[in-house]
């Protein structure tokens, strides 16, 4: 058994995504197979090839004038419920809605900030309209979507704002887990979210990378990514203070990998070679044995290149274990700094609960992984699962969680 | 564990090498008025930055990856032997690639959606510098692109701190830096940031910290942040806090740059103030860097065995890092 002191717990989660406004409708929804897919009607894309994508629906905010949610960016938004329900779940927040601490440190992914903001900014300078820009560019920046969340709970703290592309959110999880075992934390509230934006929605597009249709990845024709919008938090504590606290404690952050393909920007090594060395880093730092590992929420981005280098490291590192294999994409969109986030929520729920999210829109399955991917109502007994991302500039980040 | 502080880069309006800007700079309009406002840029065609526009990966690179590559080269170039798997990289932004995110906007929304290029919007993402940065260099350790005002500038410090803990790495470099566009002006004079004759400048600072010092280098003793504040009486509040928990005794280097000029004035009783004329721009985390460089310098030359160097945030935070002899 580890030492307490060193062990890093999980007591909270929460999550918004296009498939529902928290973590347990989001994991339903989830495991019926469904898909968030479906035309896009809150940012401006007209003319871009591609108008479909996973859009969330904003949950209500409570304790917030109509003109003061008019003046938080749609990340904001989103990231606030999903931070809500995380420190509810941890026994954090007040009957008023405050958070039970006066300091909170915080260790956030995105990649968009409050990106239409900033849009706003731009087109209210070009179209020389000056009235409301200081609010556009008061709300654009990350550390204002971290201090609005200081503001609606009351607290205040150390904050690490991670932008390392799709890989964000989970290379932000390892962070605080990094910072409490180092000692410089007690309790992190870590993250990630990003919201759906012209700019990044027309840089895909532009890319080419969206997929025309259903977004299917692992799958032998499968032909881009959809996007997505989300948030995703976890509350994570050295064990010792979640034991003193009395909390439930729902999992593990056993260990932590990450690397850097400094190969292409965009492209991953074909090899798979640093999604394995990040998943074997995790692995060892959980002290954990590939065959501990009962199920992986891989990136699966369902682009060409992403899901091929996936699949050989997946097939290298757990040969003929019976680790099972899906990437919930295809139902909730590529969430961006938000993926690592939710998809660890995600990769929690499993691990609790046994049951597996299905790899939907399947209909050729990548030869590397056929056998790995997981069919409709499946179920498990699993110790530890991971959950892995990868994003441009070649950000790699695994997390491995563990029951105990 | 003892972090100290092997060697430093920097790029900025000075030269390659150096700190500050000019006392003359050019005046420049924003793009939404005719007001105008000195800007201090770095000389893009210095061959010490040209020359890594012609490595093939960086043909296309925004300037603030050329400013950032160098910062970092200098800060490594006197350790050759270091194990570049052992070294960590993180970046502390601002405003990050400001220059080519607005670029590709105006693609897709004057030249329409279609004419958003491809090879440009890779570049607009706040960690492709940093990519470049460890694909030139060569380097293996642990990556962060983080975000925050000036300030983060001491969490990215913080980070450092947290990777040699752990042992992810014996070395890290840890970099500032922003690259100028003329929006920049415009969205700090609607936010009524800009100081009126400070010149917004541009350039990169590198420091390389190291867990594995023979104990000859100024160590870096103590990196605090999470002062945060909504608004400028509470950014007072806080930073006065902020200095409050750093060393009485140590001498404080004036980093103020505007508005929390202030801030310095209500903490100065009783305390040792440093003034150094070579901080004469903004260039944000970039500039937080270049204090703590000039920091490190004045301790050397002035014989100090010790200095505090407030990093005041303008919309995040207040940090100040402790640098020992």
């Amino acid at each position: 058994m580890s030492n307490p002191s060193s062990r890093v717990a999980i007591t909270g989660y929460g999550c918004v995504t296009a498939l529902g406004e928290d973590a347990s409708s989001t994991w339903d929804a989830l495991l019926e197979g469904k898909t968030a897919r479906a035309p896009i009607t809150e940012i401006s894309i007209d003319g871009c090839r591609v108008r479909e994508g996973a859009q969330a629906r904003l949950p209500l905010l409570s304790g917030h004038t109509q003109k003061q949610l008019s003046r938080l960016s749609r990340a904001s938004r989103l990231l606030i419920p999903a931070a809500s329900e995380a420190l509810a779940k941890a026994s954090l927040l007040k009957s008023n809605g405050m958070c039970e601490l006066m300091r909170l440190d915080t260790s956030i992914g995105t990649t968009a900030c409050g990106m239409e903001m900033g849009e706003g900014f731009l087109r209210s300078v070009w179209n020389n309209q000056p009235r409301g820009r200081g609010s556009l560019l008061a709300h654009y920046q990350a550390q204002q979507q971290v201090g609005e969340l200081h503001r609606h709970f009351g607290f205040t703290g150390s904050t690490t704002l991670i932008a390392n592309a799709c890989a964000s959110g989970s290379n932000a999880i390892g962070h605080a887990a990094d910072l409490i075992r180092c000692g410089m934390a007690d309790i992190v509230l870590t993250g990630g979210y990003d919201a759906l934006c012209e700019l990044v929605f027309c840089g895909f597009d532009a890319l080419l990378t969206l997929a025309p249709e259903a977004c299917r990845p692992f799958d032998r024709g499968r032909n881009g990514l959809m996007l997505g919008e989300g948030a995703g938090f976890l509350v994570l504590e050295k064990e010792s203070l979640a034991r003193t606290r009395g909390v439930e404690i729902h999992g593990f952050v056993a260990g932590y990998g990450h690397t850097t393909d400094t190969g292409h920007l965009t492209l991953p090594n074909q090899d798979g070679t640093f999604v394995e060395t990040a998943v074997r880093d995790a692995l060892k730092n959980a002290e954990l044995d590939v065959s501990q590992i009962g199920y992986i929420n891989a990136h699966g981005t369902a682009t060409p290149f992403n899901d091929s280098a996936e699949a050989k490291a997946y097939r290298r590192i757990f040969g003929n274990t019976p680790a099972r294999l899906s990437s919930t994409k295809a139902a909730l969109g590529h969430t961006l700094g938000a993926a690592g986030s939710i998809e660890a929520v995600l990769s929690l729920l499993a691990l609790q609960t046994g049951k597996l999210p299905p790899q939907i829109n399947l209909i050729d399955p990548e030869p590397d992984v056929e056998d790995m991917l997981v069919k409709m109502g499946e179920k498990a007994d699993l110790d530890a699962v991971l959950s892995v991302n990868l994003g441009f500039g070649g950000s790699t980040a695994a997390l491995a969680l563990s029951r105990s | 564990m003892i972090i100290e502080i092997l060697s430093t880069g920097s790029v900025s309006p000075n030269g390659v090498g150096k700190i500050g800007s000019p006392e003359k700079c050019p005046e420049i309009s924003l793009v939404g008025s005719s007001a105008t406002h000195p800007v201090a840029l770095v000389d893009k065609n210095a061959p010490e930055i040209l020359k890594w526009s012609k490595e093939p990966r960086l043909r296309r690179a925004s300037p603030i990856s050329y400013y950032l590559i160098e910062a970092a080269n200098q800060a490594l170039a006197p350790f050759p032997d270091l194990n570049r798997t052992r070294i960590g990289v993180v970046v502390a932004f601002f405003l990050g690639c400001v220059d080519y995110s607005v670029m590709f906007y105006r693609q897709i929304t004057t030249d329409g959606r279609r004419y958003g290029s491809p090879i440009l919007f890779p570049e607009t993402v706040f960690n492709t510098p940093i990519s470049h940065v460890v694909a030139t260099l060569g380097i293996e350790g642990p990556v962060y692109s983080q975000i925050g005002d000036k300030s983060g500038w001491v969490t990215a410090l913080r980070t450092a701190e947290c990777w040699m803990k752990n042992g992810s790495a014996d070395h890290v470099i840890v970099l500032g830096a922003e690259e100028f566009d003329p929006h920049v002006l415009d969205a700090l004079h609607a936010s009524r940031l800009l100081k009126k004759g400070l010149p917004l400048a541009e350039g990169a600072g590198a420091v390389l910290l190291s867990s594995k010092g023979n104990g000859s280098s100024v160590k870096l003793a103590s990196a605090k942040d999470g002062y945060c504040f909504a608004n400028r009486s509470e950014a007072i509040e806080t930073a006065v806090a902020c200095l409050s928990n750093a060393p009485q005794s140590a001498p404080i280097l004036s980093t103020s740059n505007g508005w929390n000029a202030n801030v310095e004035n209500f903490t100065a009783t009783g305390r040792e103030w440093l003034f150094d004329k070579k901080l004469n721009c903004e260039a944000f985390t970039a500039s937080a860097a270049w204090e703590t460089i000039r920091g490190i310098q004045l301790i050397q030359e002035l014989q100090l065995t010790s200095l505090v160097i407030p990093h005041w945030g303008i919309t995040q935070q207040s940090g100040a890092i402790h640098l020992v002899r």
